[in-house]
């Protein structure tokens, strides 16, 4: 065990866990954010998605040892109270189903827009690589593409649907 | 009808309907906040609250369902609340929803229990039980305008009820829905109010919200049963006979018990299961859900007890499943069984043995195992105590899991206490309760403490209740049009359990039942083996769809007679939503259009759950439109599908299940398949099981209202779209390439053309 330091949507943390613990069991059964979710454990599924130092990873795959002040943004920490464009959005257009892998499609997509603020298609479909067991990913890409023709913040409560 | 008040601090009315029970309330905000305040589920102790069993009205004129569906992700709790809403004219922007406490529908000699599986997660517009709904909605409507006519001294006529508001129309006067439930509550109502009727709707069939639960899912909030959070619990890692049907042989707890959080070795073992004291109202029974021999370790944390568990040592015996080597052996002995007699015969008309002139299709068809991989492995918390068992479970049935937890805790029912999560995915994995069985078995071990058992990935994959792979010898004698004179047909399901052996989407195809053709015989029989099949999204139509529309479409090519037209044919003595369909998705997919060479259009229909029965279920045609490279690589391009669940009550929530289940389908079709290797599943995580992901060429999938009959009727959705995907591209890839495709996953047959 080594106390590791860390800072979490905007809080630090000071982490008491084995050294070998990867991110995503830091931030769920350490730190209580939950929203993060176990997928697959090997990088493939990317629903442990969250941001580090303003990119997206798969927190599966990054143990605490190397996590001495890095700097994670999660699901819980994406925007306040649910008003980031693409939180809106995906409600608007009723985008998950069953949900579970939502957080880690929004991190991903967030990442994408904040490095590409106009995404096309083809833009979407190399950078978005999670699993979504459902099959919500026309409504993920209409719902970015949407999220860029609006540009940072378009306004919420449009009826129209996919 | 009766009625009856029961005497509670603000609790008041109870009507007893004809199958369960309503009660109008009003709460104090924040009492319900408490009740709500951890997860998605109901407080569950009746006579210990003031809460109502289907509505509560809080002061703020928050508007609180309970309801009895879990949810899946196909919306079943947001459809169940619009149907209260259509009558209860509540304003939906209040409107709240929680799962019902499976204890207290049986303490109150069920509260809850109105329709067809009242309990499981698929049916959002059961007939009885939406005909419930929205008399509760309205009978709480009605209360409350009465309420208000006597507030004013007013006429009753003269109350508009409409968005959580009551209006004294001739004075515009107000009061709020929350203002008046307690007033409301003591009315006695002289009858019940009658219904509108579906014309007069204004929301349901109109609107289409979105699901209520995904503001909660984007910010991360939405409590999945691996999110739930019990004060001083720990977690368990668990490892099941990789051979199913083997038996833990040896471990040695002493290697692992010094690591570091590890708390306690478990051992998992039939042998100790207590069993009912009561006599059990399992929905699906117990036989499905018997523990299978393992080891688990008790840890602080999960990755602690993962790390334990990978490090302890453990010897299995395998059993007598460890001799099939390959998953073709088990095939081959499958396919052997083709030329047994024994089959039991599920349909036979004519007689099949007396055609023998006319040209002869004949060919074996077959599907593999699949794995139904939700995203949100299988898991869930328990606690036991000598007193009692309490668990928090993402199930897809809530009565099946409530009496599996007292079969496996010994404990009265009364005792039992269980939670309702929110369900990250299941399509028939989470039906039979054996995860929870499995929980429970764990908690009982380690008693007095809460144990969240998590499967990995890898012991999901290995511990499946696989898609049955069945196959199936088919013949036809075609007359001299080309139309099949008789059929033949021999299917063989791979399993073991009757539950799992459905002719759905086989013996009752309107082709085979109708009549059209006139000598049928259709038989099944099974192949034992230690693999355990369950229910896979829309359990075995999902594979006969392929079997049988791939078939038929071979006897199309061999008559020379257009797909389409071919099927029109064999489906005119039928409903006509039958041919509907089919023209509907074809002239949507511009069929008959030529297109350049490697490419091509297919097409199937099918219909779940029951194609026998006249304007039942929902019917659904697909036409694929695939194009392949003279190399062999698949591209589909568009999907059109049309169908017939008769009305429908939220168009897009329909039209999000029939495009996920085409992309569910059609990765069954290209990619899914189980091997084995000693009798153990090989695939163990998504590195061997590829999945569909944005990045592989999606098709656009196209959903067409066209072909609904308007029948009386608002039937399922989600199983019905993953039927038809996969022989429709099957049938596209022969048009484009001239190659037929008798098996899936299409991955592994060489498609390239010249």
């Amino acid at each position: 065990m080594t106390a590791v330091r860390l800072r979490v949507n905007g809080a630090e943390h000071e982490v008491d866990a084995d050294s070998s613990t990867p991110l995503l069991w830091v931030l769920r059964d350490h730190l209580g954010l939950t929203g993060t979710k176990y997928g697959c454990g090997i990088g493939e599924c990317g629903a442990c998605t969250v941001h580090l130092d303003g990119t997206p990873v798969r927190s599966c795959m990054l143990r605490l040892a190397t996590l001495a002040g890095a700097d994670v943004v999660t699901i819980e920490g994406l925007s306040d109270k649910g008003g980031h464009v693409l939180q809106r959005l995906w409600a608007e257009m009723n985008v998950p189903q069953c949900g579970y892998c939502q957080a880690g499609m929004l991190m991903a997509a967030a990442g994408l827009l904040k490095r590409n603020a106009h995404p096309s298609e083809d833009d979407i479909d190399a950078a978005i690589s999670n699993i979504c067991r459902c099959g919500t990913y026309p409504r993920i890409r209409a719902a970015i593409l949407r999220a860029a023709d609006a540009g940072s913040a378009p306004e919420a409560g449009s009826p129209e649907k996919s | 009808m009766t009625q009856q008040t029961v005497d509670r601090r603000q609790f008041i009315v109870s009507v007893a309907l004809a199958a369960g029970g309503m009660a109008l309330g009003i709460v104090p905000a924040a009492a319900r906040e408490r009740a709500g305040a951890q997860g998605p589920w109901a407080t569950d102790d009746p006579g210990a609250t003031e809460l109502s069993p289907w509505i509560e009205i809080a002061r703020d004129n928050t508007v609180t369902f309970l309801v009895p569906t879990p949810e899946i992700g196909n919306g079943a709790m947001t459809q169940a609340a619009m149907n209260i809403t259509e009558e209860l004219a509540c304003d939906w922007s209040r409107v709240k929803v929680e799962f019902c406490s499976i204890r207290r529908n049986y303490m109150e000699h069920g509260v809850y229990d109105s329709g067809f599986l009242p309990f499981f997660g698929g049916h959002g517009t059961d007939k009885v039980r939406m005909h419930h709904e929205l008399q509760l909605g309205a009978s709480a409507r009605e209360r409350l305008r009465t309420a208000a006519a006597q507030h004013w001294g007013v006429p009753l006529a003269t109350i508009e009820a409409k968005d959580s508001l009551l209006t004294h129309t001739p004075t515009g006067r107000r009061l709020t829905y929350g203002e008046v439930a307690t007033a409301a509550a003591k009315v006695r109502l002289a009858s019940e109010p009658k219904l509108k009727s579906p014309d007069q709707w204004t929301f349901l069939g109109k609107a289409s919200p979105s699901k209520l639960n995904i503001p909660q899912i984007v910010t991360g909030k939405a409590v999945y049963g691996i999110d739930v959070q019990v004060p001083g619990m720990v977690y368990a890692a668990l490892k099941q006979s990789p051979v199913q049907g083997g038996k833990l042989k040896s471990h040695k707890p002493e290697a692992v018990l010094g690591m570091p959080g590890v708390r306690a070795v478990v051992v998992i073992d039939r042998e100790k299961t207590p069993g009912t004291p009561v006599p059990g109202k399992a929905t699906w029974g117990y036989s499905t859900n018997q523990l299978q021999s393992g080891v688990a370790v008790i840890a602080d944390h999960y990755w602690q007890a993962k790390t334990a568990l990978d490090a302890l040592p453990v010897e299995w015996d395998a059993g007598p499943g460890a001799k099939w080597d390959t998953v073709e052996q088990i095939y081959g002995a499958a396919r052997a069984l083709h030329d047994r007699p024994g089959g039991k015969v599920l349909r036979e008309s004519g007689n099949v043995d007396s055609v023998t002139d006319g040209r002869t299709v004949q060919g074996t068809y077959s599907t593999p195992y699949c794995e139904n991989a939700a995203m949100e492995p299988l898991n869930g918390t328990a606690v036991v105590t000598k007193d009692g068992a309490e668990i928090w479970c993402p199930t897809q049935d809530l009565l099946q899991a409530y009496w599996v937890a007292i079969d496996e805790s010994g404990m009265r029912p009364e005792k039992v206490r269980l939670h309702e999560c929110y369900v990250g995915g299941a399509y028939g994995r989470r039906t039979q309760a054996d995860d929870v069985r499995v929980v429970i078995a764990i908690a009982r071990e380690y008693p007095g403490v809460a144990v969240k058992t998590i499967w990995s990935r890898e012991e999901c994959f290995q511990q499946g209740r696989y898609r049955t792979p069945i196959t199936t010898q088919f013949k036809a004698v075609l007359d001299e049009r080309g139309y099949p004179r008789a059929v033949t047909g021999k299917a063989v399901f791979v399993g073991t359990h009757p539950l799992f052996q459905l002719p759905l989407g086989y013996s009752d195809v309107p082709y085979f039942t109708s009549g059209i053709i006139p000598n049928v015989r259709l038989s099944a029989a099974s192949l034992p083996v230690n693999i355990l099949d369950g229910a896979f999204r829309g359990p075995c139509y999902n594979s006969h769809a392929f079997l049988v529309e791939t078939f038929i479409d071979e006897c199309a090519a061999a008559a020379g007679i257009d797909p389409l037209e071919y099927r029109l044919h064999l489906v005119s003595r039928w409903d006509k939503s039958w041919g509907d369909c089919l023209r509907v998705a074809a002239e949507k997919a511009a069929w008959g259009r030529p297109l350049p060479p490697g490419e091509g259009r297919g097409i199937a229909i099918t219909s779940w759950p029951n194609g026998a029965i006249h304007n039942f279920g929902t019917i659904i045609c697909a036409v694929a439109h695939v194009k392949v490279t003279r190399r062999g690589e698949l591209e589909v391009k568009q999907l059109d599908y049309a169908f017939d669940c008769g009305r429908v009550a939220n168009h897009d929530a329909v039209r999000a299940q029939i495009q996920g289940g085409a992309i569910f389908g059609m990765n069954v079709a290209l990619n899914e398949q189980l091997t084995v290797k000693a009798g153990e599943i090989v695939e163990r995580n998504f590195d061997h099981y590829p999945m569909l992901r944005l990045g592989d060429k999606l098709p656009q999938v196209n959903v067409h209202f066209d072909a609904l009959s308007g029948y009386k009727r608002w039937d399922i959705i989600g199983e019905s779209p993953v039927g038809p995907v996969g022989p429709a591209i099957g049938n596209a890839i022969f048009r484009a390439t001239g190659k037929r495709l008798r098996t899936t996953p299409f991955r592994d047959h060489d498609l390239s053309w010249t």
